[in-house]
C-alpha cells in the first residue's frame, strides 16, 4: 500500500502492459478489444488521465469541457453512488480512482476516517453560507452545490392547503397520504432521517417520529422515482423527496408543486480526491475542483441536466440557482455533522428497514 | 530453444547445427523428444489439455469467488476488517432477518424450479412432438422471455396490481389480487415463469435427440401412450434434473425480483440481504460473503438429487441409428387445452412485462394522465448517449458469447462423462457459481485481480475492458454449460466413429459427425449468453473501464438520475435490438447450414 502511494504515474496505470497481461490470461481476441480501448486512452507525456468517479447527471459535459480547456484526459466512471462506493471500498488496497463526485457528505466522512481522502485542499473561491456550512474542518472534501432533503412535493389540484410543519404530517388528516424513500436503496434519504433525528433532539426522538409516521400510514418506496409516481397516480398526496427530484417532477407533471418544511437538511454534492493517487493526478483533481467552482464550470452544472441534478443551490457567491428553484429566504436550513452521523448510517438504516418499511 | 535463438546475433541464429544434420549424432533433442512423445500419446495431450482447462477455470471462477467468500472468515485478508480469523459473520447469517431470508430463498427457489418444469415440459413436448398451430413461434417467444431482465416482469406486475396501479385505475378493484401477487405467491410465480425457458430448452434439446424407436419399442410391447411415458421420462432424466438444478440455482441467485416485487411485498430474499450488505456504507463484504457461502451450499441439494437420479445410468440416445419421431395431431379438446397453456404462459410471461416496460416508456408524467407520448423515445434517438454504449455492449456480447460457448462446450463434455470425479466437481463448481449473484463476481474480480502485488509486476487488469469481458465469460459459462449438457450428453460416440471408419480425420469426423447434431443447441447457448451480456448490470457497474460504459450502465445512469421514462425507453430499445440479433442469427442458421444440420438431432417428421 505504502509503495503504491509513492508509485509514479507511469507505474500506477501501465495500460499497455495490461494488454499483455490480458493476453496471458485470456485469448488473443480479448486482448484485441483491450488494445483498442488502450489506444484511445493513451495520455500525453506531461499529464496522466484523471479518473473521475461520478454519479452526477451533468458529469459527462463537465468532464468534456474540463478536458477541452486544460488538455487533460479524463476517464469517467459514471455510475450510481452505491456501485462507486462499493468499488472504492473493494479496491482500497490498490485504488484506481482519482476523484469522487457524488451527493452526500456522510460517505466522504467515512472515507476520510479511513484516510482515503486527500486533506487540506480548498479551492480559492468565496463560499456563500451554504458552502461554508458544508465545508469540513480538515478540508478533506469540497462541496460543489446543495440540494435539500427532504422537501415536500404535492399535487396542487388535490391538495389545496398542504401541511406547514413536520409535526402536521402526523395528523389524521394526512393518514395514508405521505410517502418517502427507503434509505437502504436511496442514498439521499439517510441524511433526511439523520436531520430529523438531529432536529428532534436525538436518535430516540427521531425513531419515535418515524414510528408515528408509520402508524399514520406512511408509504415507503425504494427511490424518488416510484415515490413521485405514487404521487402522480394519487396513491399518496404528499411525497418527501430530494429537492432536485421534486422540482424536476414539475417538468413531467405541471400539477406537482413543492413546499419546504422547517428545518430542511442540506445535502451537498461533494468532490473528494484520492489520498493515494499520484501527485500529478492529485494536482489535476484539484484543478478539476477549481474548474467546477468557476463560472464556466458552474454554467455547465446549471445547464447539463436541467430537469435533474442541475436543480441545485450554488455554494459560492455570485452564482444564482436556476430560476425554477424557490428562494431559500425564510427557509430554515440545517446541516448534519457527517463525522457524527456517518458511522451511524448502517445501524439506523437497518432499524428503518426492520421497523418502518416492514 | 527458439526463444534463446532470437536473442543471439542474427548470423549465429541462422547458423545451422554443426554437421548440418540433427545434433547429438541423430538423437532427438530433449525438447523434440517431448513433442514426439506428445504426438504418439494422445492421452498425454488430453491430460495436458484438461490441466490447462482446470487452470483456466480456476482463474476465471474459483479464484474470484474464493477471494470474496474468504472474507466471511478472514476480513483482514483484503483490508475489510480487523480480524484474521472469525466466525462471527457466519454466525450472524443464522439470526434475524438474514436467516428468514435464506429460508425464504430456499423454498421459493425450489417451488420456482418446480413451476418451471411443470410448465416447460408440456410446452417443449407440444412444440416438438405435436402439430400444435404456431409451434414455430414457441422457441422465439421463449428466447424473448430469457432476454428480459428479471426486474422487468416484476415492475410490469407492480404497475398492474399495486394500490395505485392500472388495475384500479380502470375500475377493477380486486385487493385480493394485489395482496396475492405482491406477496410470496407472486414472487414464486415470477421466478417460476423465468425457469420455464430453461426447462423448455433442456427438454427440447433432449426430445430432438430422442428418436422414434424408443416409443415404438414401448408400443410394440403393448404400452399405451401414457404408459410409454414410463420409458421416455427416465431417458429424459438428465434434461429434467438439469432443468431443476439450473432453475433452482438461477432463482436462488436472482436479484431482479428480490429487489423489486419481493422487496415491495416485505418478503426478504437472501440476495437482497447480500445486496444490502454490499450497498450499505461502509459496505460489509464479510457479511455478504457469509450469505454467499450459504447460497453456494444451497445448490448442493439439487445436485445431490440429480446425482441420485442419474447414478450408474447412460443417456446416449442420439446415434447414427436414431429414427425420426412423428408429430402427433391433437384432438379438438387437446388442441384447445394445449393452446390455452401455451398462449396463457406467454401472455403472462411476456404480456405483463411488455406492458410494464412500454407503459413506463410512453408515459412522460409518471403515469398521472395515462396519456401516451413518444417523447422518451425521441429523447433516446436524439440525444441519450446510448449508441456508443450499445455498440460497445454488442461487441462485448459477440466476443464473450463466442468464448463462453467454446468453454461451455468443454464443460458440458466433462459433465456428460458418467461417474467421473472431475465431472462431479465441475458440476458443483458451475452450479455454485450460478447461485452466486453478479455482485459477488464483480467484487471478487476486484479483490482477485487488483492486488498490489499484481500491479507491481505490471498486471493491472482492474478497470480494463479485458477483465470485464473475462468476467462476462466467467459469469455466463456455468449457465451455458448447463444448457448444453443436455444435448452433449446425448451424442453417442458412434456418430464420430462412423465418420472415422470412412476415413475422415479426427477433426473432420467431429465436424461431420458431431457438429451437425449439436449445432442448434450451440447456437441457442450462444444467443442466451449474448442476450444476457447485452443488459448485464452488476458486473458492468463494478468492472467497466472508465470512459467506456456498456449499455446497461448508461441505462441505469438515466434511471438513477430521475429520467425514468428515458431509461425505460432505452431498455425497450436495447431489448428490441437483442431480439433482432436473435432473429437474424436464427435466420442465418436456417439459410447457411445444410438442410441435414437442421434435421439431424431434430428427430421429428412433420
Amino acid at each position: 500500500m505504502h509503495a503504491h502511494a509513492q508509485a509514479s504515474p507511469d507505474t500506477r496505470r501501465p495500460r499497455g502492459r495490461s494488454v499483455l497481461a490480458g493476453a496471458a490470461v485470456t485469448t488473443a481476441v480479448l486482448a484485441g478489444v483491450q488494445a483498442t480501448a488502450t489506444a484511445q486512452r493513451t495520455p500525453k507525456a506531461a499529464v496522466v488521465p484523471l479518473v473521475v468517479y461520478s454519479a452526477q447527471g451533468y458529469d459527462k459535459l463537465e468532464t468534456q469541457d474540463f478536458s477541452k480547456r486544460y488538455h487533460i484526459p479524463v476517464q469517467l466512471n459514471d455510475n450510481s453512488t452505491g456501485p462507486l462506493l462499493t468499488e472504492i471500498e473493494a479496491s482500497k488496497n490498490n485504488p484506481k480512482w482519482g476523484l469522487l463526485w457524488v451527493d452526500g457528505a456522510t460517505a466522504f466522512a467515512e472515507l476520510d476516517d479511513q484516510h482515503l481522502l486527500l486533506r487540506g485542499f480548498e479551492p480559492n473561491v468565496k463560499w456563500d453560507s451554504l458552502g461554508k456550512a458544508a465545508l469540513p474542518a480538515d478540508k478533506s472534501y469540497v462541496p460543489t452545490g446543495v440540494t435539500l432533503m427532504a422537501i415536500m412535493a404535492y399535487n396542487k389540484q388535490r391538495v389545496a392547503h398542504p401541511p406547514t410543519s413536520w409535526k402536521a404530517l402526523l395528523s389524521p388528516k394526512w393518514k395514508g397520504q405521505v410517502g418517502m424513500d427507503d434509505p437502504s436503496q436511496s442514498g439521499p434519504t439517510y441524511p433526511f432521517i439523520a436531520g430529523m433525528m438531529q432536529d428532534l433532539g436525538g436518535i430516540a426522538q427521531g425513531k419515535a417520529y418515524f414510528s408515528k409516521l408509520k402508524a399514520n400510514g406512511l408509504v415507503v418506496n425504494p427511490t424518488n422515482g416510484p415515490t413521485l409516481a405514487a404521487l402522480a397516480s394519487g396513491q399518496i398526496n404528499l411525497a418527501l423527496v430530494q429537492s432536485s427530484a421534486g422540482i424536476g417532477a414539475y417538468f413531467s407533471d405541471h400539477n406537482i408543486a413543492v413546499k419546504y418544511l422547517n428545518p430542511v437538511t442540506i445535502l451537498p454534492s461533494v468532490i473528494g480526491i484520492d489520498a493515494k493517487a499520484p501527485a500529478q493526478e492529485q494536482k489535476e483533481a484539484e484543478l478539476f475542483a477549481n474548474y467546477v467552482l468557476s463560472r464556466a464550470g458552474q454554467k455547465v452544472m446549471k445547464t447539463g441536466d436541467p430537469t435533474g441534478d442541475s436543480l441545485y443551490y450554488p455554494v459560492i457567491n455570485g452564482i444564482a440557482p436556476r430560476g425554477i428553484l424557490p428562494p431559500l429566504s425564510g427557509v430554515k436550513t440545517q446541516s448534519i455533522n457527517p463525522y457524527t452521523w456517518g458511522p451511524r448510517e448502517n445501524t439506523i438504516n437497518s432499524w428503518f428497514d426492520s421497523s418502518i418499511v416492514k | 530453444m527458439a526463444t534463446l535463438q532470437q536473442h543471439l546475433p542474427l548470423p549465429a541464429a541462422l547458423k545451422p547445427p554443426e554437421g548440418g544434420g540433427p545434433p547429438n549424432n541423430g538423437e532427438t533433442p530433449p525438447g523434440r523428444r517431448g513433442l514426439a512423445r506428445l504426438r504418439q500419446d494422445p492421452q498425454l495431450v488430453a491430460r495436458g489439455g484438461l490441466a490447462a482447462f482446470w487452470a483456466l477455470l480456476a482463474a476465471l471462477i474459483v479464484l474470484p469467488c474464493a477471494c470474496f467468500l474468504v472474507l466471511a472468515v478472514s476480513p483482514r485478508l483484503f483490508g475489510q476488517g480487523p480480524q484474521w480469523f472469525t466466525l462471527s459473520y457466519l454466525r450472524q447469517v443464522f439470526t434475524g432477518t438474514t436467516a428468514v431470508s435464506l429460508v425464504d430463498s430456499l423454498w421459493v427457489s425450489a417451488a420456482a424450479a418446480g413451476i418451471g418444469l411443470l410448465v416447460g415440459v408440456p410446452i417443449a413436448w407440444l412444440s416438438n412432438r405435436t402439430l400444435l398451430p404456431g409451434r414455430r413461434f414457441v422457441a422465439g417467444a421463449m428466447w424473448l422471455v430469457l432476454l428480459l431482465p428479471s426486474w422487468l416482469p416484476a415492475s410490469g406486475w407492480e404497475r398492474l396490481v399495486q394500490p395505485d396501479g392500472v388495475m384500479y385505475r380502470i375500475g377493477l378493484n380486486f385487493p385480493f389480487v394485489t395482496s396475492t401477487i405482491m406477496g410470496p405467491f407472486g414472487v414464486v410465480l415470477l421466478l417460476g415463469l423465468r425457469c420455464v425457458p430453461f426447462s423448455y430448452l433442456a427438454i427440447t434439446a433432449a426430445l430432438r435427440g430422442l428418436g422414434q424407436e424408443y416409443e415404438d419399442a414401448a408400443r410394440t410391447h403393448g404400452a399405451s401412450r401414457i404408459t410409454s411415458l414410463r420409458l421416455l421420462v427416465p431417458i429424459l432424466a438428465p434434461a429434467i434434473t438439469s432443468a431443476i438444478a439450473i432453475g433452482f440455482a438461477e432463482s436462488v441467485s436472482d436479484f431482479g425480483v428480490a429487489a423489486t416485487l419481493a422487496y415491495r411485498a416485505n418478503f426478504p430474499l437472501a440476495t437482497y440481504q447480500l445486496f444490502a450488505d454490499v450497498n450499505g456504507f461502509p459496505p460489509s463484504f464479510p457479511g455478504a460473503a457469509a450469505i454467499g457461502w450459504l447460497l453456494v451450499g444451497s445448490v448442493a441439494v439439487p445436485l445431490a438429487l440429480q446425482a441420485r437420479a442419474l447414478r450408474g445410468r447412460a443417456y446416449r440416445v442420439l446415434s447414427g441409428r436414431s429414427r425420426a419421431a412423428v408429430r402427433r395431431r391433437l384432438s379438438r379438446g387437446g388442441l384447445i387445452a394445449s393452446l390455452t397453456v401455451v398462449i396463457g404462459y406467454f401472455a403472462v410471461a411476456l404480456g405483463v412485462p411488455g406492458f410494464g416496460a412500454l407503459s413506463s416508456s410512453v408515459l412522460s408524467d409518471y403515469g398521472a394522465s395515462l396519456r401516451p407520448t413518444l417523447v422518451n423515445y425521441r429523447a433516446v434517438f436524439n440525444n441519450s448517449g446510448l449508441s456508443g454504449p450499445l455498440e460497445r455492449s454488442l461487441i462485448y456480447g459477440l466476443i464473450a458469447a463466442t468464448v463462453t460457448v467454446a468453454l461451455g462446450f468443454l464443460c458440458a463434455n466433462l459433465l456428460s462423462r458418467r461417474a467421473s470425479a472431475s465431472g462431479t466437481l465441475l458440476d458443483f463448481l458451475l452450479l455454485a457459481a450460478v447461485a452466486l449473484p453478479g455482485v459477488v463476481f464483480g467484487a471478487g474480480y476486484i479483490f482477485a485481480y487488483n492486488l498490489p502485488a499484481l500491479s507491481h509486476v505490471g498486471l493491472d487488469l482492474y478497470q480494463t475492458t479485458t477483465l470485464l469481458v473475462v468476467a462476462y465469460v466467467a459469469s455466463s459459462m456455468p449457465t451455458n454449460a448447463r444448457v448444453l449438457v443436455g444435448a452433449v450428453s446425448q451424442v453417442d460416440a458412434s456418430l464420430r466413429n462412423a465418420a472415422r471408419a470412412h476415413g475422415a480425420s479426427a477433426t473432420r469426423a467431429w465436424a461431420r459427425g458431431v457438429l451437425p447434431a449439436i449445432s442448434r443447441p450451440v447456437l441457442m447457448a450462444w444467443l442466451l449468453t449474448f442476450s444476457g451480456i447485452l443488459l448485464e448490470l452488476p458486473l458492468s457497474q463494478l468492472l467497466y473501464a472508465p470512459g467506456s460504459p456498456p449499455a446497461s450502465v448508461a441505462i441505469e445512469d438515466n434511471l438513477g438520475n430521475y429520467h425514468f421514462g428515458v431509461g425505460t425507453a432505452q431498455a425497450v430499445v436495447a431489448v428490441a435490438i437483442a431480439f433482432t440479433v436473435v432473429g437474424l442469427a436464427l435466420m442465418l442458421f436456417r439459410l447457411v447450414t445444410p438442410a441435414g444440420w437442421r434435421h439431424v438431432g431434430e428427430g421429428v417428421n412433420e
